[in-house]
């Protein structure tokens, strides 16, 4: 469990580290839009060696995105398979038996397998630079101008971060009871369907219990050290915007702008 | 028969920016039928070398051998079921690992997870119950209303109910008071000498390993400083200064009334033995 790489931020000291999250998150979501603009395989190789320029100025290991890619291992042949048996456009490349199968069944499934890449490369890229309590407060910032439609944006903010400052705690529970039920005999790896229940009840009603006590202590720890729901609360860390974060705003806009051209004159 | 750690490492998430070395080259053979304490600062490897007696780490190098069984880094590793039936595991903060709506049916949960009846793993559950001190007016309730040091009990009973010979215990009286630490460690002492089974307890707790062990393994950043019993460790100031640990208060003591040239005998180690001594001695 402790193997889980997606979504996890690594302490390193790089340019992309001392970005202002709204920046990194601004410039992802732009990134990603530009992924989704249908403009080709140019317009793809221009995003993926953007991307993996970006990694490598991160400092991250190449490998370490590739393992976080693999939880999308099952998906991508899945997704690989429903489009084998339902696209039925292009040209027939081949029959086996009642399964024909045309060329833009693999086209179309290479285009999705692509565009999943790199979405998953780019989103590593920006949790494993960012901290998660930065995030939040990137998150909150950007969402500032919703508070004057009554939306409780700073409440969004704290429970999207106190869930992220749970999941680690939580993962290193789960597996502390895990091995806990496992001395106990339990098999989680093998066994019958019936006792492969009996295990994932054996480690959800400890999980459930442990998760309501935590709340519980957590509200009153809040509460005592002053937390109001909904009170006007200053910051102690406010973001701010350097040279960089324009840099890296510009170009990523760029890249959209460039896709959408490509899209409209090249097709 | 034995329980032996040959040239073992472990390493945590190996190969990942996460990689920690938490146990390098231990060379360690625990006595069997003996009560030995695992002390050593947090971080120093305690759990992660328990956790190595019944198969829930493997080795990264060296290999671990509990009587039969034979743990090898690199080779697969089958018979975890019985290993885990012979050596009954109780974590730190056990409390957390009940689940069942009714005690009875939590602590015989271990037992039929072994492929014993349902008769008999409600028997067994009854006499690890009466064993850790809770009775028949407890088998029904939920575990989920005892108190901290209650639901502890019946963690603990969910062990002993699978009928282990080597009992293994991550700091089992944390978080209880004075009068439940000691009694819960009063009754791994007579697990260990009534029933003949092999005990490991790791703590911090210096008066515990005092009063209750036999034997003495000291852990430091993850490489084994010492493994001796219990009376030379603590006659030995040299051997608490290396493991850095504050020794327990009569041992203090004791050091005290030597510097003022009264020599009190090692086997002398609880308060009550000093007491005696002394007013024989005065009495001469």
């Amino acid at each position: 469990m402790k193997n889980v790489t997606l979504g996890r931020y690594i302490p390193l000291d790089s340019f992309f580290h001392k970005l202002d999250p709204r920046s990194k998150i601004c410039a992802m979501f732009a990134i990603l839009i530009a992924i989704f603009i249908p403009a080709g395989w140019i317009g793809y190789a221009i995003i993926g060696t953007v991307i993996v320029s970006c990694i490598f100025i991160a400092k991250l290991q190449l490998d370490f995105i590739i393992k976080a890619m693999k939880p999308m291992l099952m998906m991508m042949i899945f997704l690989f398979v429903i489009n084998l048996l339902v696209v039925k456009t292009g040209d027939l490349l081949f029959t086996i038996g009642p399964l024909t199968v045309y060329t833009d069944a693999l086209t179309q499934t290479a285009y999705i397998a692509v565009r999943l890449v790199l979405m998953i490369m780019l989103t590593t890229l920006l949790t494993a630079t960012t901290k998660p309590m930065d995030m939040t407060l990137g998150i909150e910032d950007l969402l500032a101008p919703l508070e004057k439609l009554k939306v409780p944006t700073h409440d969004i903010a704290m429970m999207i971060s106190l869930a992220l400052r749970f999941i680690p705690t939580l993962i290193d529970e789960a597996d502390r009871i895990l091995k806990a039920q496992s001395s106990r005999g339990v098999d989680f790896e093998n066994g019958k369907f019936g006792e492969k229940i009996t295990a994932i009840v054996s480690l959800i009603v400890p999980m459930f219990v442990s998760c309501f006590q935590r709340a519980d202590d957590l509200a009153d720890a809040m509460e005592a050290r002053g937390y109001v729901v909904g009170a006007k609360r200053v910051r102690y860390k406010t973001l701010k915007f350097h040279g960089g974060d324009y840099v890296v705003l510009i170009v990523s806009n760029l890249i959209l702008v460039g896709m959408i051209l490509i899209w409209i004159f090249v097709k | 028969m034995s329980i032996r750690f040959e040239k073992v490492d472990f390493e945590y998430s190996p190969n990942t920016p996460f990689a920690f070395k938490a146990l390098t080259d231990i060379d360690l053979e625990l006595s069997k039928d003996k009560m030995t304490a695992i002390i050593g600062a947090t971080g120093s490897g305690k759990s992660t070398l328990v956790q190595h007696l019944n198969a829930l780490l493997l080795p990264t190098g060296g290999k671990v051998i509990v009587d039969e069984h034979t743990i090898e880094a690199g080779k697969k590793f089958v018979k975890t079921k019985d290993l885990r039936h012979k050596v009954g595991l109780v974590f730190q903060f056990s409390e957390y690992q009940l689940f069942e709506e009714t005690i009875i049916k939590d602590v015989s949960f271990g037992p039929k997870n072994f492929g014993i009846s349902e008769a008999e793993a409600i028997e067994k559950a009854k006499r690890a119950l009466k064993t850790v001190g809770l009775d028949e007016s407890y088998y029904e309730r939920s575990p989920l209303e005892l108190s901290g040091g209650q639901k502890r009990r019946v963690a603990i009973a969910g062990i002993l109910a699978m009928g282990p010979d080597i009992l293994v215990l991550d700091e089992p009286a944390a978080g209880l008071d004075p009068q439940g630490a000691e009694q819960m460690m009063t009754l791994f002492r007579k697990l260990n000498k009534e029933k003949g089974i092999t005990v490991l307890v790791v703590t911090h707790n210096m008066e515990h390993v005092l009063k209750y062990c036999d034997e003495v393994v000291v852990l430091d950043h993850g490489k084994l400083l010492m493994h001796t019993d219990m009376t030379t460790f603590f006659e030995n100031e040299k051997y608490m200064e290396e493991a850095n640990i504050n020794p327990p208060s009569i041992i203090r003591f004791k050091a005290m009334l030597r510097q003022r040239g009264l020599d009190i005998p090692s086997d002398i180690l609880s308060i009550e033995d000093l007491a005696r001594y002394l007013s024989r001695r005065k009495g001469k």
